[in-house]
C-alpha cells in the first residue's frame, strides 16, 4: 500500500486529522503573508503598474529589459554584492572566535553573562542603532571623529564619502548582528561532546590541531547554517542605508533593497520594482543553493 | 373588561410602533434655528504629518471650529514625515483613506488625476481670488479645485543670518548676488580639517532645485518647455545658473556639502542655528524651528538679492493643504472644517506655524506682520514674483535627478556639462514615462 493511503485507514485517521488540524492555520497563513505575496510580485513584474491608477498594462519583460540598462539598478546590485562579501566573511571571522572563547569560559554566570552582552545590540531595534550610528559618523559633531582628532587624525568624512559610507555602514551592520551568529556558534560549541577533546588531549594534541581536527569538523551543520541564513539576511539589508546614508554619496550605498524600496514607494513605480525584487528572489536562491551544495562536503561529519 | 384590556395594549402597541418608527426615520434637517448642539452628530477624521509648529496651529483651530459647532467631532491621527506619503497611497489603494487629509500640494495631482479628490464646492470657490495663484497651482487638475492651501510654499527670496557673525566681520546684509558671494567668502572659517564656519549653505535636497530654477527665470529664461511636457536644462541660462552654483561650492568654496549628513532629522537649517553657517538658504518655515525648537532669538531672515536683474523671480511648489476624499461619507461637515481651517482660521494658523499665507488678505492684514516681526516681511515682499513650478509628474524622482547630478558634479565625478545634460536627459524620460 502506498505510503500516503496507509494514513485512510481508520486507525491512523485519527492521527490524519489531528497533524491537518494543528498544520492548517500555519500553513494558511504562510500561504497568505509568504506565497499570495511572492506569486503577486512575480506577476506584477510584468506589468506597468501604480496602486493609484487604474490603467497597469502587461507590458511582458520591458521592466527587466529597463533594469538591465539602468545603471542606478546595476550599481545596485554591485553594491549588494559587495556588502555580502565583505560583510559575511568578517561576520564569520570575528563570531566564531568569540563563540570559542565564551564556550572555554569555566564559569557559567560569566559565560552567561557576557552572552548576553554580546546579545543586546541583537535585540536593539536597527533604525533606532542605525540613527544612534549616524550620529557617530558626523563629520563635524560626532563623537568618533572628535575621538580621532584627539589622536591627530584628520576628520573622516563616515558617511558623506563615497569611499568611507559602505565600510562605515558594514562597520555598523557588524556591531548590530554578530550577537546572534555568536550565540548560534555556542549553541554549537556546547553540543560537542568533551569526550573528543579528552581523548585528542590525551594523544597530545594542541589548540589548533584540537580546533582543526575536531572543533571545525563537527560545527560544520552549525557554520553552513550561519553562512546561509547571514548571506541570506545581508542579500536584503535595507534600514540602516535607508536611515544612514539614503543610498548615497552618489548611489555609492545604495543596494537592491533599497532601490526596490524607492521605485515602489517613491517614485511610484510597484512593476519595476516587482521586477527588481524577482530578480533579488533568484540571485538569494541561487547564491543560497550553491552555498548549500559548496558546504554538504564539509558537514558530513556526525556525532 | 376583556375589551378595555384589548384596547389599552392595542393603543401601547401603537405608540410603541409610532416611536420606533420615528426614531428610524430618515435624515432630516435640522428644524431653523436649531442649536448645533441637537444637529445630527458627525464624526470626522483628520491626516496630518508630524511637525510640532503646523500641528498646534491645527490642534487650536480644531478647538475652536468645534465650540461653534459640537455636533461635530474630529479624530486628528498624525503621522511621521518619511512614511506619511505612503500611508496616504496605501490607504487610498484600500479605501480606508480618512475625510480630510492635510497634504503637501505638489502630491495632489496623483490623486485628483484619479478622482481620488473631493472638488472644493461652490460655497467656497467664492474665496478663490484671495489666494495666490502659485499656491493653488497643483491643487487645480483640469480647471477645477481640489483642496485649499494654508501656506505659500517658499523656499527662495530670503535667507537666515546671524547678524552677530556680519557684524564681527564688518559686513551689511549683501544687496547684488556678486555682494552675497564676497560676503560669503569672508565669512567662511577654516582650520586644519576644512571648514569650521560656512559662508553660504544652500545644498538642502530642496534648495539645489530651487536655486536652479530661480537663478533660470531671473535670467529670464524659462526651464520647461511650450506646452510643458518636458524641460530644456541645456539653455544658456540654465547653464549660468548650475555654473555659479557650483562654483560656490568648487571655487569660492563657501560650503562643503560632505560636512552636511545625507539623512537623519537634520537640515541644513540646523547647522546655521548650531552656528556653524553665517547664511542659509532655506524657506522661512524654517524660522519656527529656531524660536521654537532652539529657542534663538539671535537670527534674523534676509532678503536674497537677485541672481540677475532686479526682481527675485522663483518657482514656488503649493504647499501644504487641506483636501477631502470624494469617497467621505461626510463631505458637507469635511468642508464646513477645511473652510474654517483656510478661511477664519488661517490667519491665527499661518502665524502660529510662522508659515507665508496662501491668501493675500492674511498676507496683507496688519495682525500677521504684527504678529510675526520683521522676519516674515522679507517673504512677503517677493510673493508676488513666484509662480507655480509646475507638473512635476514625480516631484520626489524630479529633485532627486536634479540633486544627484549636482553633487556629482560638486565632487567632480561627472563634468559640469555632463551633469546638466544627464539631468535634463533623466527629467525628461521621468515626464515622458509618467504621461503614459
Amino acid at each position: 500500500m502506498t505510503s500516503w493511503k496507509r494514513w485512510l485507514r481508520p486507525a491512523n485517521r485519527s492521527r490524519a486529522l489531528f497533524v491537518a488540524g494543528a498544520l492548517t492555520p500555519v500553513m494558511l497563513l504562510f500561504f497568505v503573508f509568504f506565497i499570495l505575496p511572492i506569486t503577486a510580485s512575480v506577476v506584477l513584474a510584468f506589468y506597468r503598474y501604480s496602486p493609484l491608477d487604474p490603467d497597469s498594462p502587461f507590458i511582458g519583460v520591458r521592466n527587466f529589459l529597463n533594469l538591465v540598462s539602468d545603471p542606478v539598478f546595476r550599481k545596485a546590485v554591485r553594491n549588494t554584492f559587495y556588502f555580502v562579501l565583505a560583510a559575511v566573511p568578517v561576520n564569520l571571522l570575528i563570531t566564531l572566535p568569540i563563540a570559542i572563547g565564551l564556550d572555554g569560559v569555566r564559569r557559567r554566570w560569566l559565560r552567561d553573562s557576557l552572552r548576553a552582552v554580546y546579545f543586546l545590540p541583537t535585540v536593539a531595534p536597527i533604525v533606532a542603532a542605525a540613527v544612534i550610528w549616524a550620529y557617530l559618523y558626523q563629520p563635524v559633531n560626532g563623537l568618533l571623529n572628535a575621538f580621532i582628532g584627539h589622536l591627530g587624525i584628520p576628520r573622516i568624512l563616515w558617511l558623506t564619502s563615497a569611499k568611507w559610507a559602505m565600510p562605515s555602514v558594514i562597520v555598523m551592520s557588524l556591531w548590530q548582528d554578530i550577537g546572534y551568529n555568536i550565540v548560534i556558534f555556542l549553541a554549537g560549541l556546547e553540543a560537542i561532546p568533551s569526550v573528543f577533546y579528552e581523548a585528542a588531549k590525551i594523544d597530545g594534541a594542541g589548540r589548533w590541531h584540537l580546533f582543526r581536527n575536531i572543533t571545525f569538523p563537527l560545527l560544520s551543520r552549525t557554520s553552513s547554517f550561519v553562512l546561509v541564513m547571514t548571506m541570506i539576511s545581508y542579500l536584503q539589508v535595507f534600514a540602516q542605508m535607508q536611515v544612514m546614508t539614503n543610498g548615497g554619496p552618489h548611489d555609492s550605498t545604495r543596494v537592491l533593497a533599497l532601490f526596490i524600496y524607492d521605485s515602489a514607494f517613491r517614485y511610484n513605480q510597484m512593476g519595476y520594482a516587482s521586477a527588481a525584487a524577482v530578480i533579488l528572489l533568484g540571485v538569494t536562491l541561487l547564491l543560497t543553493l550553491l552555498a548549500l551544495w559548496l558546504t554538504r562536503r564539509m558537514s558530513q561529519w556526525e556525532y | 373588561m376583556k375589551t378595555r384590556r384589548s384596547v389599552s395594549v392595542l393603543l401601547l402597541l401603537s405608540l410603541l410602533v409610532a416611536s420606533v418608527l420615528t426614531g428610524c426615520g430618515g435624515k432630516t434637517k435640522p428644524a431653523e434655528g436649531t442649536p448645533p448642539s441637537q444637529a445630527q452628530k458627525v464624526k470626522l477624521t483628520l491626516w496630518q504629518h508630524d511637525n510640532p509648529d503646523f500641528n498646534e496651529a491645527t490642534q487650536k483651530a480644531i478647538d475652536k471650529f468645534k465650540e461653534q459647532n459640537p455636533n461635530i467631532e474630529v479624530d486628528v491621527q498624525t503621522f511621521p514625515y518619511d512614511v506619511y506619503i505612503q500611508k496616504i497611497k496605501a490607504a487610498f489603494a484600500a479605501n480606508t483613506e480618512p475625510d480630510i487629509l492635510q497634504i503637501f500640494g505638489t502630491w495632489v495631482p496623483d490623486y485628483s488625476s484619479q478622482g481620488f479628490l473631493d472638488a472644493v464646492p461652490d460655497s467656497l470657490m467664492a474665496q478663490k481670488d484671495d489666494f495666490y495663484p502659485a499656491a493653488l497651482g497643483a491643487y487645480t487638475w483640469q480647471g477645477k479645485l481640489y483642496g485649499l492651501p494654508h501656506e505659500y510654499n517658499l523656499e527662495n527670496g530670503g535667507m537666515l543670518v546671524h547678524p552677530a557673525m556680519f557684524q564681527a566681520a564688518n559686513l551689511s546684509y549683501p544687496k547684488t548676488w556678486d555682494e552675497l558671494v564676497a560676503d560669503a567668502k569672508k565669512l567662511t572659517k577654516r582650520d586644519s580639517q576644512g571648514i569650521t564656519q560656512a559662508g553660504f549653505i544652500f545644498t538642502s535636497t530642496d534648495n539645489i532645485t530651487y536655486s536652479l530654477l530661480s537663478f533660470i527665470l531671473q535670467q529670464g529664461g524659462d526651464y520647461w518647455n511650450a506646452d510643458k511636457t518636458g524641460v530644456k536644462l541645456s539653455s544658456p541660462e540654465a547653464t549660468k545658473a548650475w555654473n555659479a552654483m557650483l562654483d560656490l561650492v568648487l571655487v569660492d568654496k563657501v560650503e562643503d556639502p560632505k560636512l552636511i549628513p545625507p539623512t537623519g532629522d537634520e537640515d541644513i537649517s540646523d547647522y546655521f542655528f548650531k552656528g556653524q553657517a553665517a547664511m542659509a538658504y532655506r524657506g522661512p518655515w524654517t524660522i519656527a524651528n529656531g524660536l521654537h525648537q532652539y529657542n534663538l532669538k539671535d537670527f534674523e531672515y534676509a532678503p536674497v538679492p537677485p541672481f540677475a536683474g532686479d526682481k527675485p523671480y522663483f518657482a514656488a511648489e503649493s504647499g501644504w493643504g487641506e483636501t477631502v476624499s470624494a469617497r467621505s461619507k461626510n463631505k458637507e461637515a469635511a468642508w464646513k472644517l477645511v473652510g474654517y481651517l483656510t478661511g477664519d482660521a488661517a490667519l491665527d494658523w499661518n502665524v502660529r506655524s510662522f508659515t507665508v499665507p496662501a491668501r493675500k488678505g492674511v498676507a496683507a492684514n496688519p495682525k500677521f506682520v504684527e504678529a510675526t516681526g520683521p522676519m516674515m516681511k522679507t517673504s512677503l515682499g517677493v510673493l508676488d514674483f513666484g509662480r507655480w513650478i509646475g507638473p512635476l509628474r514625480d516631484r520626489d524622482q524630479f529633485f532627486d535627478i536634479i540633486n544627484r547630478h549636482f553633487m556629482a558634479a560638486a565632487d567632480k565625478l561627472e563634468t559640469r556639462e555632463a551633469s546638466l545634460k544627464a539631468a535634463e536627459t533623466e527629467i525628461n524620460a521621468m515626464l515622458a514615462e509618467k504621461s503614459k
